[in-house]
């Protein structure tokens, strides 16, 4: 009689605790997890006077300001892996009565040219300061390219310049990187 | 095989509300029960627990997501059903597992009436609160969230493995209340904890015309502590780690000192109160200590060219560097070796107990005719809280007792805690000739589908147990 009653539920216990299991589950589905975050960061900026495109001790134009920064992160495995487009804006705000040509060009470790881009940027004067936004959509071919890169180059050209000139051309830059990690 | 794996796993590795027992606690059949409550009544005269199979107590849970919620195979997209939960879920919901392992344990009455226990067991405590910020940030990225600030401080996450030598003592002080004390010694092997952080993230377009943006980091205060972990970097394999590990049970990490306190108090015949408050202590971190801390405010805004008029031969400006060196003057990680407290989770218990039924034992205890009667049924109502970083966490317990026969007791559990309101627990405890073994679970209505609990509480034991005439 006694055990006709303990043993059942012994038996009801165990047997539940022995049958659970994990069930209408896919584990492999963690294979198919994927993380696209759209992340925006700063990039260069400066700021040029006119008066940097004449050198006054020579009293002479210095039509080529260069300048080149690292990049380290560029040429980072993960990013060659995961980086699946780059948006790259550049805006300029001109104030000197010059056009100017700005040129990008990024260059590998061993500075071999990886990948260029430029623009014209329009004339201003110092009353009245002329905005050039330049754009530069960078994906497939172009995108491995650029992500051997660890350093850019920037070069800045004026057509011509005296040391009356006045006004100045100022940078700044944003990247948008559409990363896509996955499993 | 995944899935087995899985519910190995699950069982395995994992307690509900990290530890709450709510099966065992006031089940006085089980010795262990004074690991719960010292100031249990103890029926028995003596007990020894099986070395190593006294109490295997396993946890684990996760208070806002189950594997099923995100692995079911009712087709969707997975990473919808991520999105879903990352933005379901919120700072305060956390992912838990505790485990003990009772190593020895065992207990006797003394002549002077006081029932005397002790013994050893082993510990893993581990609890993270969801970051949500940060997984939103990692999920998304900041382009969509421009001018919001992202709350570094909701990192919050413990962990530790220790062992505990305890030594209680636990008297029936008169015919209503029962008294008992436990004083535990903490053997740290290895403990980490980063609690109490602040600081926001936020990248806003840029309101001092420098750049496009600003990256701000305000208010930064992060650390993270841990102890007996730095001198395992250099250990050779798992193996190694292991070893050494082990190698502290017996003091050989970090000590630490604590007290549980507990009480029960017969109201007239049939009701009875009970409390305890368990863990009171800290351990004190001083030996392979390392930790790491980041304090402060830091504003990026890019990589700022100066076109200086340079040689062929000279070196370019090295920018980027001196923006990374600039970030790290400013919120850098600072390696330190300080000492610290860690205080241990504080665990409180308390129920309200109401018997009822048929009287058991003697037919009639003439000489107490106002004192509690024992009886073959009882309902009641427990509480349970324990302390973690961001507050307690509360259960409440409904449960219903039935001594079926001398030899055998079920009590029947239902818990709403910050996991589920839908927690059924049941446990057996039998006692054949001087054998004692218990079984207690929780969550029974989710072990048919083991994905779909939140979390999965289990206690065994078995024992030598001599009870009182």
């Amino acid at each position: 009689m006694k055990t006709n009653f303990y043993l059942p539920l012994w038996i009801l216990l165990v047997s539940v605790l022995l049958s659970s299991c994990v069930r209408d589950t896919d584990f492999d589905q963690a294979e198919n997890i994927t993380l696209t975050p759209v992340v925006e960061l700063n990039l260069i900026y400066f700021n040029l006077k006119a008066n940097d495109f004449f050198d006054s001790i020579t009293n002479t134009p210095r039509l080529t300001l260069r300048d080149t920064t690292e990049l380290p992160f560029l040429d980072d495995d993960y990013v060659q892996e995961d980086l699946m487009k780059a948006d790259f804006l550049f805006e300029f705000t001109n104030s000197i009565p010059r056009r100017f040509d700005v040129d990008f060009q990024f260059l590998d470790e061993n500075n071999a040219n990886t990948y260029r881009t430029g623009t014209d940027v329009a004339q201003g004067s110092p009353e009245n300061a002329q905005t050039t936004t330049f754009t530069q959509t960078v994906e497939g071919n172009d995108l491995a390219e650029l992500t051997t890169s660890s350093k850019v180059v920037v070069t800045v050209q004026i057509p011509s310049a005296n040391e009356n000139l006045e006004g100045e051309l100022n940078l700044k830059s944003k990247t948008t990187y559409y990363l896509k990690l996955q499993n | 095989m995944r899935n087995i794996l899985f519910c190995f796993i699950v069982l395995c590795a994992s307690t509900v509300l990290s530890q709450n027992k709510a099966v065992l606690f006031g089940l006085e059949e089980v010795p262990q029960n004074l690991l719960l409550n010292p100031g249990s009544k103890v029926p028995q005269k003596f007990h020894f627990g099986i070395p190593f199979l006294s109490q295997v107590h396993v946890n684990g849970g996760a208070s806002g997501v189950s594997a099923y919620d995100i692995f079911q195979e009712s087709g969707g997209d997975i990473n919808a059903r991520i999105r879903d939960k990352i933005f379901d879920m919120d700072a305060k919901d956390f992912f838990t597992i505790n485990q003990q392992l009772a190593v020895v344990d065992f207990g006797w009455l003394a002549k002077n009436k006081i029932y005397f226990s002790g013994g050893m067991y082993q510990e893993l405590d581990f609890i993270s609160y969801f970051p949500k910020d940060l997984a939103v940030l990692a999920w998304e990225g900041n382009q969509s969230r421009l001018g919001q600030e992202f709350d570094l401080g909701e990192v919050s996450t413990t962990g530790e493995l220790l062992t505990v030598f305890h030594f209680g003592a636990n008297k029936k002080m008169n015919e209503n209340l029962t008294f008992g004390v436990r004083a535990k010694v903490y053997s740290s092997l290895i403990q980490f904890q980063s609690i109490d952080n602040t600081g926001t993230f936020t990248t806003r377009e840029s309101t001092n015309g420098i750049n496009i943006y600003e990256h701000e980091l305000r208010n930064i205060n992060m650390s993270v502590q841990t102890s007996g972990y730095a001198s395992l970097r250099d250990a050779d394999g798992s193996a190694e780690v292991i070893s050494e590990i082990l190698g502290r049970s017996f003091f050989g990490g970090n000590v630490g000192l604590g007290f549980d306190f507990g009480a029960t108090y017969d109201i007239g015949r049939f009701w009875t109160v009970s409390g305890s408050v368990l863990d009171l202590g800290m351990v004190f971190h001083t030996n392979g200590v390392e930790n790491y801390e980041s304090k402060g405010n830091h504003t990026v805004n890019g990589i700022e060219l100066i076109f200086p008029p340079l040689d062929d031969n000279e070196p370019a400006i090295p920018y980027f560097s001196n923006v990374v060196d600039e970030f790290e003057n400013q919120v850098g990680v600072d390696t330190l070796q300080n000492s610290y407290t860690q205080l241990r989770p504080v665990k409180l218990n308390a129920a309200v107990e109401y018997r009822f039924g048929r009287g058991r034992g003697d037919a009639c205890d003439c000489y107490n005719m106002s004192g509690a009667v024992a009886t073959n049924q009882s309902v009641g109502l427990q509480l349970f809280s324990v302390f973690r970083p961001k507050g307690p966490q509360l259960a409440g317990t409904l449960f219903y007792y039935r001594r079926l026969w001398d030899f055998l007791s079920a009590k029947a559990t239902y818990t709403v805690d910050p996991y589920s309101f839908s927690n059924v627990g049941l446990g057996v405890v039998a006692n054949l000739g001087k054998f004692n073994a218990y079984l207690a679970a929780d969550n029974l209505l989710r072990y048919g589908n083991l994905a779909k609990a939140k979390s999965v509480s289990l206690q065994l034991g078995f024992n030598i147990k001599i009870d009182q005439e």
